[in-house]
């Protein structure tokens, strides 16, 4: 009597279990079938064990025999043929193929994937520390109060820039429109993410995009408190720079752990990526813009409150001292024309 | 009154009607008239003109520098051509300049030195007298040449080089030509119009200058000679200014604001006091020098602007007020036109800074650039907003225009010690 291997899990008619999903071209899983029989057929016409839909698959396109122990599959002499599509090999007729574990064929224009049920699946994936951050976020009070927040601050910068007096409803109508017009990203993000068979968790794109939208406000505010207390000498407000860079990273990362299942490499790269073009593009916006030559001085008149002044003043003598070192440097700038 | 300085060289058609007397003169000094033109080498063809007029036996012309000045920066792309009262054209070669007063001296070849019958004009002797009658001479384009009668108004006030005021029509197009008396001696020279029969002259004394210096050095180099009249100019200027007396006056409630006393800066000011519905009260001093240098159509320099901006809120918070506040400092530019192949960028530097006397906490701003041609000067433009009281502010500015660094930073320092809250 002949044992079976241990690697061959069978059932008790002694034949391998075999996971048929469908998938799309970009290899999402659609459906997942599960079946025991020793033959299986797939095709278009209804007494088909697996029933495809796409116009492209013959009524009855392929069978799938378990023979010897393994997975043979059949061409029905098809229309448009029967394909195995693994990655890294060239596509070849499945005619008469002999199924490997995680075989992918194509039939018309569906995918199939094969499987068998002792696959090895990926590890349990653990639970972040950010899920209990975004639990907390998209809790309705806390997503209120940010959305709220959000709306304040969008109004107070709307006062504060109007040179004319402002009623309250002429404040609050642009205040609500950039609130909408911000989370037109969140809902973007959720709608793709919908689209793409991954859940699309609205509430916690919310939570998490507002929260970093008024984490940007914070930071804009205390940039701009760096710099009115510092002297073109000091270089901390380019520091300042970089904690917008970060914020707008964790943002697009947030987003995509939110919304998309994938590697945590692949989402550093997506998010590294959305950062790069947002602040690449908007630095090629104004570079372009720049005109060659530019008659008006550019120079940096950030200034606020005397509330916001944290540090001593230079004197005259400073003053001048560092001025005149700009006529060194634009007679050289002038003599290298 | 906004002095306006006209250096187009078309012409507009005007009639002028010549008395007997003026028609005498004109018959007597038209041979030493010319039409003075620049012509594009490419093109062949011309691309401004003026007028000229002899002023020695071996054919020294005088002209307007803005009627060569493209030649005189761009000495490869043009040539200069007369055109005599017969008809005759010949080449010009540029001999000198004197840009702070628009003169230039060209030659024109002569054949025979001994040659008697070259006529050419005589500077007068002496200054008019206020209400002598004067004559204006000019070669059109296309008119032909015309004799326009006028007065002499003594020298315009307030400015810092001299120049007669004209009353007659001084059109366009006859820039670089004579203004003689009824002897027929060169007074002043043709150069500005200001509208409505208000010309401007260069003084004959001037041109005598400009025509000694040349008999006994002439320039080794025309760029070189005009940088050294720019810097020269500005060194006069700034030694009168930083050695005048400076008024401190106030503005607005609590605003000092230096006041420097020399005729030809004036002073102007405006406020909004008026408007009711203002969430600012402001009040604006302005200062300016009447002067401005004719390089290039594109490049003027001399210009010196001072404003001071006293600024009140009324119904708003102090946060509100600074946003608003900033709006208004954020668009200082330059005072002279200038362009990519004159000067460089602006380069600026910036700090908070209060004077010695800690009457005021500033935010200032300083800017300059430098000239491309002419080595050591440079355009400064310094802007300083108060930011030590919450619903007040003064901001104090300056642009000037062609000075060197050591002239642009005693400005800066004395102006900044001059301001401050009372």
């Amino acid at each position: 009597m002949e044992l079976i291997k241990e690697e061959f899990v069978t059932t008790e008619t002694g034949i391998k279990e075999l996971v048929i999903e469908e998938i799309s071209r970009n290899h999402k899983l659609l459906h997942r079938h599960k079946l025991d029989k020793p033959s299986i057929h797939i095709g278009r016409d209804y007494h088909n064990d697996i029933i495809l839909a796409d116009p492209h698959v013959c009524p009855s396109h392929i069978s799938i025999d378990f023979i010897d122990k393994q997975w043979k599959i059949t061409d029905n002499q098809t229309v448009n043929g029967t394909f195995v599509e693994n990655l890294k090999e060239k596509k070849y007729q499945a005619n008469q193929h002999v199924v490997c574990d995680g075989d992918i064929i194509s039939l018309g224009k569906s995918q199939l994937r094969l499987l068998f049920s002792d696959h090895t699946v990926e590890p349990t994936v653990a639970f972040s520390p950010f899920e209990s951050f975004i639990n907390l976020m998209r809790h309705p009070i806390a997503l209120f109060i940010s959305i709220t927040l959000f709306t304040l601050i969008a109004g107070s910068i709307i006062y504060f820039n109007r040179p004319i007096e402002v009623n309250f409803s002429q404040l609050l109508v642009p205040a609500i429109g950039m609130t909408l017009g911000f989370a037109l990203w969140p809902a973007g993000v959720s709608l793709v993410s919908h689209l793409t068979k991954h859940d699309n968790r609205l509430m916690a794109q919310l939570a998490v995009s507002f929260a970093l939208f008024n984490l940007m406000w914070f930071s804009d505010i205390l940039e701009t408190i760096v710099t009115f207390n510092s002297s073109n000498n000091n270089i901390l407000p380019i520091f300042m720079t970089f904690i917008s860079v970060i914020l707008a990273f964790s943002l697009f990362w947030l987003n995509s752990y939110i919304g998309f299942h994938m590697s945590s490499k692949r989402r550093i790269v997506v998010s590294a990526s959305l950062t790069l073009l947002l602040f690449g593009g908007s630095y090629l916006i104004q570079y372009s813009k720049k005109p060659e030559f530019n008659p008006r001085p550019n120079y940096n008149a950030t200034i606020m409150m005397p509330s916001f002044l944290l540090t001593t003043s230079s004197n005259v003598d400073q003053f001048i001292e560092d001025s005149s070192k700009l006529f060194d440097k634009t007679s050289k700038d002038a003599q290298e024309e | 009154m906004k002095f306006f300085f006209t250096l187009v060289f078309m012409v507009l058609s005007s009639s002028s009607f010549a008395t007997e007397q003026a028609e005498q003169l004109f018959n007597q000094l038209k041979p030493s008239l010319y039409q003075i033109k620049l012509i594009d080498k490419a093109s062949g063809e011309k691309s401004s003109i003026g007028s000229g007029f002899q002023i020695s036996k071996d054919g020294i012309i005088a002209t307007n520098y803005h009627v060569i000045s493209s030649y005189a920066l761009h000495p490869k792309k043009y040539r200069i051509e007369y055109l005599d009262s017969d008809g005759n054209t010949g080449l010009l070669t540029l001999q000198s300049v004197d840009v702070i007063n628009d003169l230039a001296l060209v030659k024109r070849k002569i054949d025979s030195i001994n040659n008697e019958d070259i006529h050419f004009f005589q500077l007068s002797n002496s200054a008019p007298h206020k209400g002598e009658k004067l004559f204006s001479l000019g070669n059109p384009h296309d008119l032909g040449m015309i004799v326009v009668p006028g007065t002499y108004n003594g020298l315009k006030k307030e400015s810092f080089n001299e120049r007669i005021h004209f009353t007659g029509s001084i059109n366009s197009g006859m820039s670089g030509g004579p203004v003689v008396n009824k002897q027929a001696k060169v007074v002043g020279i043709n150069v500005a119009t200001s509208g409505n029969s208000i010309g401007f002259l260069v003084p004959h004394d001037k041109l005598d200058n400009l025509y000694q210096t040349f008999l006994q050095a002439p320039p080794e180099s025309i760029e070189h000679q005009m940088t050294e009249q720019l810097t020269a100019n500005q060194n006069k200027l700034m030694s009168a200014i930083l050695n005048s007396p400076w008024q401190t006056k106030p503005l607005g409630r609590h605003g000092m604001i230096p006041i420097i006393d020399v005729p030809f800066i004036r002073c102007w000011g405006d406020s909004n006091a008026d408007k009711a519905d203002a969430l600012i009260l402001t009040a604006v001093a302005n200062c300016s020098l009447d002067e401005n240098t004719y390089l290039s159509s594109q490049f003027f320099t001399g210009a010196m602007e001072i404003e001071f901006r006293y600024m009140q809120a009324k119904n708003i918070g102090a946060n509100k007020f600074y946003h608003l506040y900033q709006q208004q400092i954020s668009h200082a530019g330059a005072g002279n036109r200038a362009g990519k192949d004159n000067v460089t960028q602006y380069q600026c530097h910036h700090d908070l800074v209060m004077p010695d006397n800690k009457m005021i906490n500033n935010k200032s701003i300083f800017c300059t650039r430098a000239y491309k041609k002419f080595p050591d000067l440079f355009d400064v433009l310094y802007l300083s907003a108060s930011i030590d009281e919450n619903k007040q502010a003064l901001v104090s500015h300056f642009t000037i225009a062609g000075i060197d660094k050591k002239n642009a930073l005693a400005f800066t320092r004395k102006f900044m010690e001059a301001v401050s809250w009372n």
